[in-house]
This record gives structure tokens, C-alpha cells and sequence, in this order.
């Protein structure tokens, strides 16, 4: 009965981050076929904020929008927050969430230089920007007290290949900063973050509908990683790990790779020389 | 004499040394920010050392010869010299498998004239982990044998393939060794090979030491305090500079992934990582990654095929090394004029407290000390140029420069 | 032969009554549903609710606030993993005693979850808006003097403060010259914490009273509000009413100011008893307007740690405990030495500094006193000084005291435990030594034998084998005879 007070004791000293990476990106296909899915989808993240925040008065909540021109924090914000009078039942601290993230998001969105043409979304680099802040939280804790962060992309946007790399070098960094990357695919299925939710123990959840969403983030999103081994959630996706090849890009179960840069051929190339110069491989 | 001709300083020299003339008081009559200044600086040399590396072995091949020899006890380092040791290897074979995943490692003990190996070269850091913690529990004999300990590591090394980079690493407690021969020889037939050898003294600098890290071009050192034996340690996780014997080749490596169909169910098998140990024996499980040459079932990765020999690896593991082909740009050292309010990556309020921010010369962000350093440590990638449209296309099109090593081009 | 029931002598020997500290739940529970369900219609009440369900159980709550009709069990159990099924059953049995779901039939004849739907509806406002404002959010024209967070932090202190002063010094004054009122003490006898003198009939702390002042100050206010809603009814107060405001005070902002206006009577007297243990500050008792101190705030959590990116000045520890068992408080209230003189022995006394040492006697008697071990740790942990705090680095301990301390003190507590009660009966006057030994030997061989002794033939058997064991001696002696 001790050790069950123990366990409790430290529950209390223990803090749940979450901090969701949104993708407002209008070159999105959902958005871009109806924008009134841009205010459903923020709904839907604002009611989800909240959610998290109700579990326990100790949990925090940071928000990044990935715009097409930048990334920016919209909870919280620097400075003083916005003071916020309750309107209705709504307890005062939801109140302020949702109204810093709707005004930050609609200042964002009218500063936003106009974009020239569909452009990819730089969330790999968001989500580096989510690792540096959750660092700087972890720096800053009382003694004792514990943070378990994880970070949650809500995207709508195919992903780049360009950015293979950094997205390697942030998944990497996720795992060993112990952080778990939750991942909500709104449109087609991403097979880049599908491996950084692998990774990093995360969950990949590609929606099958839009409407709904609200629901799907609570059920699969809301529990936290440690509460997900108790509750029976969609099984991890297989995937695929295999490199592709330089000179085809197929995908290829034995290759042969350079001992300097790591470039992967799928046959010897008949000079196997000293490399000069090549180009790396992107994914 | 050897040491001399580098013409540089001992490390233990030129580091904190005269710091309290560096140390002035601020107008409070404080003297936090000075010291603060100081340990800041201390914690950007490491990163700045990096730079200068063109053409690096990444496939490291490491042992690591630990004195166990009775000058071991001795408590100068907390609580005792082989506990301190074996703390901090722990921590440094843990990060050196982080940064460097296709790499092997493994772990030789000296005492008692003896070398006895305590580890197997591998490729997974749970295994040496176990046996460093045996190790340290074992008593601590006699003197250690230098010439024997590098035999043995020479032995395994030898027979690397030439496109490794073959490396050792010896943590000397003891100021005597006693060997059955010539050192000398075994010192020639390293060099021969190329094997770099460093040497990690915890008591004071011995000559035979500092000639065999010279005559290999590997680093050498002796450490002040606990500290600075983890600097010591940690400037090894980076992978060195290729050796000029080193060769360029093709190698053959396996891409697993997991065989099973969508539609069936898989069959459940046993891995072969567990086969053969006692205390944790292989289960019957569905999942794991199969050699795709014959069909041996691992559970972890990167592992080499103990069946056909096959290095397997999955892509995000080749992935983990190329920071060390890009490294993030030094950023520049202003002082604090509140050009920004605000970090750019962590989003923290720049106080009066601030010196000095930093600023990446390609997206010209401004970020604080801390993210600094997570940043060229840790992410191995800039925040700013990531994240703005512009810059991120720069940081796409940049390539890996491959030029000649000129660091061992004299030779 | 003679048989006697040991039960009287463990009452004897019990341990001294421990201070219950109940959480929301388990004060919850001893309500009636009526109460339960009056209760829900305040948001505030169901989010404070909602927040002190174990964690399985919030999703399930939070995964069908959203749907319309009752869930089948069935369903609702398929949620949780295999392994975990325990915990899935904790869950639902909780949910049921709260009244936050009720079982219900859906067509089809399988048994269903269905939440209640005044907690629905309400935790549904809270969450997500709607409904009316809480009480105490009337717009406010700026305060011209408003308050900052450190003022309140000092206000609420010392007023807390006051009221443990009474608690050890009885009627003497606090230091700055203030008592509490009657009503106060009246709370305080009620919970048992203080007691009235047998001689004078002043009041006296109670050795619960002790154990009270020991806790860290959240949970001596949140044991302290439960005491006072218990007696609220008795003065007429309405109990969900006062519930949700102090809810509402657990959920407001620190620093900021809301408005008393509209208040019914009986939360305006609530607020003024409020008031005086420094939960809410307001500068005159008219002036419409209060601020909520952290005191308030998160009521129900028992230690709570704020973790905040900007480090917020918490109430700095004082006391240093060294390896050699001395303990240094620097501290000038008598509060503190009182508290520490419960379980050190104290050596010197300065104007600032109290030294004092931890033997096995002043533990001990601590002990004794129905302090427990855990209490003592705690304590000291809760107010060590900064310097202890740094540490924690160097040693990769959780605590910031001396592990040789903290181990001793535990150790000295368990020297105490060598008594394992059992209830049992004894059984002796034997007429003669084969009748003992045939009744023994009988009694171990069913396994109810608790302790013998050959030479005054006594035997104590377990009370479930007593039966047994007394058919046997008359079948027995039946046979002997």
C-alpha cells in the first residue's frame, strides 16, 4: 500500500507537455478545396488544447502554426497574455487558449506575404523549433519534478523529400531527448513521419475523413504515451526502412554503400573509384 | 622531442589556466557573470574544435584498453579511478553509438601483465554496458601490460577491412608497464596498419604514451578532474579524420524490413541476437528484420549477420552519420544589443543578464547560448534555416565538399 | 480451562489514531447520489471532478462526452487492455460511485454506460463555453490599487499562518497581535485537531492536531476547507453552492481581481470566513471586488509543483540537515521551532537560527505520538534549504536530505513495528500437562496454533480456529473420560 502512495506522489510531480505543430500551409489540398476546413480544423485543435489541459491541472500546452512563409508560436505567446474576462461556462483558462490561438492565427495569416505558387510546408524544421522549446523547459524545471513532452503534427501536406535530413536529424534528436512524435495525417499518408512516429514510439494515424476529427484526436492523441499501454489503440503501421538507391531510386534490400559518404548503389558501379563529388542521396 | 615539435600547449595548460584574470567584477562588485562567461566559452570550444574535417571515417572500428591494474583504486577521481572510469564509459559508449550507428566497438582489459578482452567487437551498446559494470566488479591486480593489451586489439583489427577506420583507445591509470617485448615494435606494426591510438592518462603524462599517439596521430591527454575525463572522453565520439591508408570502397549491406504480407498473418520465428545467451533466450515473436541475403531474423538493428556476415542496416541508420558530412554552420558571437527580444528557436525572453547571442550567418536568426548549443550538439541542424522558406532552399542545395585530407598529407 | 477473547487487549495496544487526510473523491463518495447529482450542476464542480478521476477513467469519460446514447459495457471494456484489467474495473467502479455514469439498458438488452447528463452537459460548458458565466466574473472597472502576486502570496501566509500559530500557542496572540475568530476554533475542534482542556476548557492541540501542522500547507488547507464544509450545512449554508465556489476560487487566476457582486448571503459569509484564513484577499469588506491567493488555487492537489518556463519565487526552505543527524533551521517563528521540537532535540537557540539534533529518543517520541516516520521525512524534505536543493545534483538521490538520515528515521520507526497483532483466543488453566500437549499438538496440526507456552500451559489459537479446536477438546474429553 506504500509503494501505491509512492506512485501517486510522484504522478504529482510529474508534468505532461504537449506541444502540436499545425500546418496552415494554404497550398494544403484540404484547405485549398474548401477553406471552411481551415476553422474546422482549428476547432477541432482548440477543443483537443483544451482537453489535454483538463487532464490535470499540471499539464502545458504549446501550439507552432507552419506557415507557408514561417514558423510561429501561437500559445503561448511572449509577454503578457491577452486578459481574457470569462464570457460564458467556459473556464477561464480555456477561454485564453483559444482566443491567443484564433488572434495570433489570423494576425499571421493577413501579415503572410502573398505566396507566388504552391509551396511545401517546412515542418520538419517546426518540429525542430518544438524540440528547442520542450530542451529549454526541461533546462528550467524544479528539481525533482519530472516533464514528459511530446509533440503531436497535424498536417494536410504531402511531404518533401528535401527535407529528409533534417527530418532524420530531428526524429534522432526526439528519441534521445526521450520525446515522443504523435502523428495526424489529414490527407494523403506520410511515409516520412510514419518512421519518425516508429522511432520515437509515437502514433501514426492517417484520418480517414475530416469530419470527425475532433473525436479522432481525442481518442487516439488525448492519453498520454504512458496511459496508451493500457488502452487499445490502432496497431503500429509496418515500416518500410529500406534505402533506395542513388542511381534508380528504387527501393533495394541489398546494397553497396560508399565508406566515406554513405551513398547506397544498388550494384557496384563499374568504377568504384575515389568519389570526387556526389550528391548525397535524399531519401 | 616529439612533444615538442607540435608546438602546442598541453591541454591542461592552455584551458582554464589564469582564469581569475579573466574574472572581473561588474559594477555590483559580482562576479557571476565573469564566471558565467567563462564556462559558456568552455562549452563552445568543443563545437568549434569540429570544424576542419573533410573526409572522415565514419565506419569506425573502436577498442577501448582499460588499465584494471591496482593503480586503478586509487580515489584522486571520485569515488575511485576504475568507478569514475567505468561511470563515464558507460555514458560514452551509449553517445558514440548514438552519433556514430554503423560503427563496432569493443572493450580490453589490462592487469595483471595480462589483456583479456571483456567484450567482443559489436555494434549494439547494451552487451558492453553489461560486461563494463562485471568489469568494474572484478578485482584490480598487478600492472597493467600496454604491449599486450594493443597486441590483442591489433589482433582483431587486422583483419577490418580496409575502408574502416580502426581505432584504440587506452585509459591508463598506471605510470609503469610491464610488457614481454619490445613496445617499440608493436608500436611500428600500428602504425603500419594504421591504427590510430589515443591515450586517456587519469595519473600524469608518460612518454611511451604521448610517443604512441604521436607516432599514430591519435590524441593524447591527461585529465585534471572528473570533468575534464569526460571532455577527454567525448572528444572521441566524432569520428577522426581518414586515415591515409584508409581506402574508398562499395560495401555490402542488407536493408531489412519486414517481410510480412498485409493480408496474412506472420509467422512467428526466433531472432538469432538471442540464440545463443543464457540469461535472456530468444522468444518466438512475429516481428523483427530479416536478412534479406539468408533469412536470419534479428530484433535489433544495425547488427552484422552472424550467419552469412551481412551488415544490416536500415536507412535511417546511414541517415544518422551524415550530420557529420554537413555540419551546422559555427554561428557568429554578438554582444547583446536586443536586436531580438526573443530566441528564435526556444522562444525565451532575452534578458539584460545576456552577453552575448548568436547568430546564424546563413538565416541570420538570432538564437541564445543554450540553443547554441543543442542545436550544433544535439540537432545537428539550424532551427532558423530550416524553418524560413528562403534559407531552407540554400541549406538543400548545399553539398559535401570532398576534398583530399590535408591534415596528414605531410606524412 | 478457561478461554479469553485477547480482542480488549488490542484495543489497548492499538496504534494512536493516524490523521485522515481524504482526497475529493473519497469525500465525494460518502455523499448521497441526490447530493452528487446537485452538485454536478455547477461546471466548476464537474471539471474539479473530472480532474481527480484516475487517468483510464478520464478517457473513457472524455471518449463518450461526445456521444449521444449508452455505450454497451461490452464495448466500453474492450477499450483497455488485456493486462490491464484491474485497473479497467478500479476505473469503472469509481465512475459508478461518483454518480458520473450509471448504468442504463440500451435495446437489445446489453448492459450500457450512460453518463449523467447534468455532468455532461457541464463538463461540456466547461470545456468548451456556453451556459452562464460563473458567479464571481462581473465586468470590473481596473482596480486603482491593485495587488501583485507577491502581496497576496504575503497576505495569504500570514493569515495561514495565524491560524497554526493558535493551533500551538493556544489562546495567545500571533505574532502580530491577531487571533481567530470563534468560528475558527470552532472548525478546528470539530476536526478533531485541537480539543478542549479538561481542566480550563481551553482549547489544546490534539496529537492529530500535530500531525495536521506537519503537512505541507496545500493539504493542510484543503483538510482544513473539508472540515469547514462539513459543519457548513449546520450554519445553513447550501453545500454545493459553497463547493462550486470554492472551485471556482481553485480556478481562477492569481493576480487577478473578480467581483463579489451578485453573491447570494451565504457565499458572501462564506467568503468572509474565506477571507480570514487568507484563501481570498479583499481589502474592506464591502468592496466588492477580491483576489484569490495560491492558496486557493488548485485546492484539491495536494502537492502540486508549478513547473513554469519563468522561475516564480516559491517559498524558500530553511532548514539544513547534516549526515552527523544536526538539523539548522534558520527561522525566527516559534511556529517552526515548535514544529521542530516534535521530533529533534534542540540544542541552541539564536535570533535566527535554531540548532537542534535527531536521536532515536526524540524520534521516538515523535513516534509515539502517532507522528509517523513519513510525516517527519516529508516535512523536512518540503522545507529544506536551497543549498539542500543542490545537492540533489551530485548524489543522484530523489531527496534532498542525507540518505543516512532518511534510512535511520525510517529504521527507527520499524524498531517500533516487532508487534504483529493477531486476534485470537486463549486457551489455558489445563488440568494437566498430556491435555495441553494433546490440545497442541491438535492445534498445529490444523495450522490456528499463534503461540504456546509448555511451562504455564497457555495456548492462543487463531479465532477462525477456534471453533475447531473447541469441538475437539470436547469430543476429547468426552473420549478421556
Amino acid at each position: 500500500m506504500e509503494t501505491e502512495a509512492r506512485t501517486v506522489d510522484n504522478k504529482e510531480k510529474e508534468c505532461s507537455l504537449l506541444v502540436i505543430v499545425l500546418d496552415t500551409n494554404p497550398s494544403q489540398q484540404i484547405i485549398r478545396r474548401d477553406s471552411h476546413h481551415v476553422t474546422q480544423i482549428l476547432d477541432s485543435i482548440c477543443a483537443f488544447s483544451n482537453a489535454h489541459l483538463m487532464q490535470r491541472p499540471q499539464n502545458k500546452l504549446a501550439v507552432l502554426d507552419c506557415h507557408h512563409h514561417g514558423t510561429e508560436f501561437l500559445y503561448p505567446t511572449p509577454g503578457r497574455p491577452l486578459d481574457i474576462r470569462q464570457v460564458d461556462g467556459q473556464y477561464e483558462v480555456f477561454t485564453l487558449v483559444e482566443k491567443t490561438i484564433k488572434q495570433k492565427l489570423a494576425q499571421i495569416i493577413s501579415d503572410a506575404p502573398k505566396m507566388s505558387g504552391p509551396c511545401e510546408s517546412l515542418l520538419a524544421g517546426s518540429i525542430a523549433m518544438a524540440l528547442s522549446y520542450i530542451t529549454r523547459l526541461e533546462r528550467n524545471r524544479p528539481l525533482g519534478t519530472r516533464i514528459n513532452a511530446r509533440i503531436l503534427v497535424v498536417t494536410g501536406s504531402n511531404e518533401c523529400a528535401s527535407q529528409y535530413m533534417t527530418y532524420m536529424n530531428v526524429f534522432f534528436t526526439a528519441q534521445k531527448q526521450n520525446i515522443v512524435l504523435d502523428v495526424c495525417a489529414l490527407d494523403k499518408s506520410l511515409t516520412l513521419l510514419q518512421q519518425g512516429c516508429d522511432i520515437t514510439g509515437g502514433q501514426y494515424l492517417r484520418l480517414p475523413q475530416l469530419e470527425g476529427l475532433l473525436q479522432y484526436l481525442l481518442w487516439v492523441f488525448l492519453p498520454d504515451p504512458e496511459t496508451r499501454l493500457k488502452l487499445v489503440l490502432p496497431p503500429p503501421v509496418k515500416v518500410d526502412y529500406r534505402a533506395a538507391c542513388f542511381c534508380h531510386r528504387e527501393l533495394i534490400d541489398i546494397g553497396y554503400v560508399c565508406s566515406v559518404c554513405f551513398t547506397v548503389f544498388k550494384s557496384p558501379p563499374p568504377i568504384a573509384g575515389k568519389p570526387k563529388k556526389k550528391k548525397v542521396r535524399q531519401m | 622531442m616529439a612533444e615538442e615539435d607540435d608546438g602546442k600547449e598541453y591541454r591542461w595548460e592552455t584551458g582554464y589556466e589564469k582564469t581569475w584574470e579573466a574574472i572581473k567584477e561588474d559594477e555590483d562588485g559580482l562576479v557571476d557573470g565573469a564566471i558565467a562567461d567563462i564556462i559558456q566559452k568552455g562549452k563552445r570550444k568543443r563545437q568549434a574544435q569540429k570544424k576542419g574535417h573533410s573526409r572522415l571515417g565514419m565506419m569506425r572500428h573502436f577498442y577501448v584498453i582499460v588499465d584494471c591494474s591496482e593503480s586503478m583504486t586509487i580515489p584522486d577521481l571520485k569515488p575511485t579511478r576504475i568507478m569514475c572510469t567505468t561511470k563515464l564509459l558507460e555514458m560514452f559508449i551509449e553517445e558514440f553509438f548514438d552519433q556514430n550507428p554503423i560503427s563496432q566497438l569493443g572493450v580490453i582489459a589490462m592487469k595483471g601483465k595480462r589483456a583479456e578482452k571483456i567484450s567482443e567487437m559489436a555494434g549494439s551498446s547494451r552487451k558492453h554496458i553489461k560486461a563494463l559494470s562485471q568489469m568494474s566488479k572484478t578485482q584490480l591486480t598487478g600492472e597493467p601490460s600496454l604491449q599486450n593489451g594493443l597486441e590483442l586489439a591489433l589482433q582483431t583489427l587486422k583483419m577490418i577491412p580496409s575502408h574502416a577506420s580502426r581505432e584504440i583507445l587506452i585509459i591508463m591509470g598506471s605510470l609503469t608497464t610491464c610488457d614481454p617485448g619490445d613496445i617499440n615494435t608493436t608500436i611500428d606494426t600500428l602504425k603500419k596498419e594504421g591504427v590510430r591510438c589515443s591515450v586517456v592518462s587519469l595519473s600524469a603524462e608518460i612518454r611511451i604514451c604521448r610517443h604512441l599517439t604521436v607516432e599514430t596521430y591519435g590524441l593524447f591527454s591527461a585529465v585534471l578532474d572528473d570533468s575534464h575525463f569526460r571532455d577527454q572522453l567525448m572528444q572521441h565520439i566524432d569520428p577522426p579524420p581518414a586515415a591515409q591508408t584508409q581506402e574508398n570502397s562499395l560495401i555490402k549491406m542488407g536493408f531489412p524490413h519486414n517481410q510480412s504480407e498485409e493480408t496474412k498473418e506472420p509467422a512467428l520465428t526466433m531472432c538469432m541476437c538471442h540464440i545463443d545467451s543464457n540469461d535472456e533466450p530468444s522468444k518466438l515473436t512475429a516481428g523483427g528484420y530479416q536478412c534479406p541475403q539468408c533469412g536470419s531474423k534479428y530484433c535489433e538493428l544495425p547488427v552484422s549477420c552472424t550467419s552469412c556476415n551481412l551488415t544490416l542496416v536500415s536507412a535511417p541508420h546511414l541517415a544518422r552519420s551524415y550530420h557529420h558530412l554537413f555540419p551546422v554552420n559555427h554561428f557568429r558571437e554578438i554582444p547583446y544589443t536586443k536586436q531580438r527580444e526573443l530566441c528564435y528557436a526556444c522562444q525565451k525572453t532575452f534578458t539584460d543578464l545576456e552577453k552575448n547571442v548568436y547568430q546564424c550567418d546563413l538565416c541570420k536568426q538570432i538564437f541564445c547560448i543554450d540553443c547554441d548549443i543543442f542545436i550544433h550538439d544535439t540537432l545537428h541542424i539550424c532551427v532558423g534555416c530550416t524553418t524560413i522558406p528562403m534559407a531552407a532552399q540554400n541549406i538543400h542545395l548545399r553539398e559535401p565538399i570532398y576534398k583530399q585530407n590535408s591534415q596528414h598529407s605531410t606524412q | 480451562m478457561a478461554e479469553k477473547d485477547t480482542k480488549s487487549l488490542k484495543s489497548i495496544l492499538q496504534k494512536p489514531v493516524k490523521l485522515e487526510c481524504k482526497d475529493l473523491y473519497e469525500y465525494l463518495k460518502t455523499r448521497s447520489a441526490d447530493v452528487l447529482e446537485r452538485l454536478y450542476d455547477y461546471p466548476t464542480i464537474c471539471l474539479a471532478v473530472y480532474r481527480e478521476l484516475p487517468e483510464i477513467a478520464r478517457q473513457f469519460v472524455i471518449r463518450i462526452l461526445f456521444v449521444e446514447q449508452p455505450v454497451p459495457q461490452a464495448v466500453i471494456a474492450s477499450w483497455s487492455s488485456q493486462i490491464y484489467v484491474k485497473e479497467h474495473t478500479a476505473a469503472t467502479a469509481i465512475l459508478g460511485d461518483l454518480g458520473v455514469w450509471r448504468s442504463a439498458a440500451i435495446p437489445g438488452g446489453l448492459p450500457a454506460w450512460e453518463l449523467s447528463a447534468t455532468f455532461k452537459r457541464n463538463l461540456k460548458i466547461a470545456l468548451l463555453g456556453g451556459g452562464r458565466p460563473w458567479t464571481m466574473v462581473n465586468v470590473l472597472d481596473t482596480d486603482s490599487k491593485a495587488r501583485d502576486i507577491a502581496f497576496l502570496d504575503n497576505y495569504a501566509m500570514s493569515r495561514w499562518r495565524c491560524v497554526l500559530h493558535y493551533m500551538v500557542g493556544g489562546a495567545t496572540k500571533g505574532p502580530d497581535g491577531e487571533t481567530i475568530s470563534p468560528d475558527a476554533v470552532r472548525i478546528l475542534l470539530n476536526a478533531n485537531l485541537m480539543k478542549r482542556d479538561e481542566n480550563d476548557g481551553g482549547p489544546v492541540i490534539t496529537r492529530q492536531g500535530f500531525q495536521f501542522l506537519l503537512l505541507d500547507t496545500q493539504a493542510q488547507v484543503w483538510h482544513f476547507m473539508l472540515q469547514y464544509l462539513d459543519t457548513c450545512e449546520q450554519r445553513g449554508m447550501s453545500l454545493p453552492e459553497c463547493l462550486s465556489m470554492m472551485f471556482q476560487l481553485s480556478f481562477s487566476t492569481l493576480g487577478r481581481d473578480y467581483s463579489s457582486e451578485g453573491l447570494s448571503n451565504t457565499l458572501l459569509s462564506f467568503l468572509q470566513h474565506l477571507r480570514e484564513f487568507g484563501l481570498v484577499y479583499q481589502r474592506k469588506r464591502k468592496a466588492g471586488r477580491f483576489y484569490p491567493t495560491r492558496l486557493a488555487l488548485n485546492i484539491t492537489n495536494k502537492n502540486s509543483v508549478a513547473i513554469s518556463d519563468d522561475d516564480t519565487q516559491h517559498d524558500k526552505g530553511h532548514i539544513v540537515v547534516e549526515t552527523n543527524y544536526r538539523v539548522y533551521a534558520y527561522t525566527d517563528s516559534s511556529l517552526q521551532v515548535a514544529l521542530l521540537g516534535l521530533f529533534t532535540e534542540l540544542l541552541y537557540r539564536f535570533p535566527n537560527l535554531v540548532v537542534g539534533v535527531l536521536t532515536r529518543d526524540s524520534v521516538r517520541q515523535a513516534l509515539r505520538g502517532g507522528i509517523t516516520a513519513d510525516q517527519i521525512i516529508s516535512y523536512l524534505e518540503q522545507h529544506a534549504h536551497p543549498n539542500m536543493l543542490l545537492h540533489e545534483h551530485s548524489i543522484k538521490s530523489k531527496s534532498p536530505l542525507p540518505p543516512t538520515v532518511v534510512d535511520q528515521i525510517k529504521l527507527w520507526e520499524n524498531e517500533r513495528n516487532r508487534f504483529t497483532f493477531t486476534e485470537g483466543v486463549a486457551y489455558n488453566q489445563f488440568l494437566s500437562q498430556s491435555d495441553f500437549i494433546t490440545l497442541r499438538d491438535y492445534a498445529q496440526s490444523i495450522n490456528v496454533l499463534i503461540w504456546q507456552n509448555e511451562r504455564n500451559r497457555t495456548m492462543v489459537v487463531t479465532k477462525n480456529g477456534h471453533d475447531d479446536v473447541k469441538k475437539f477438546w470436547k469430543r476429547y474429553q468426552k473420549g478421556g473420560s
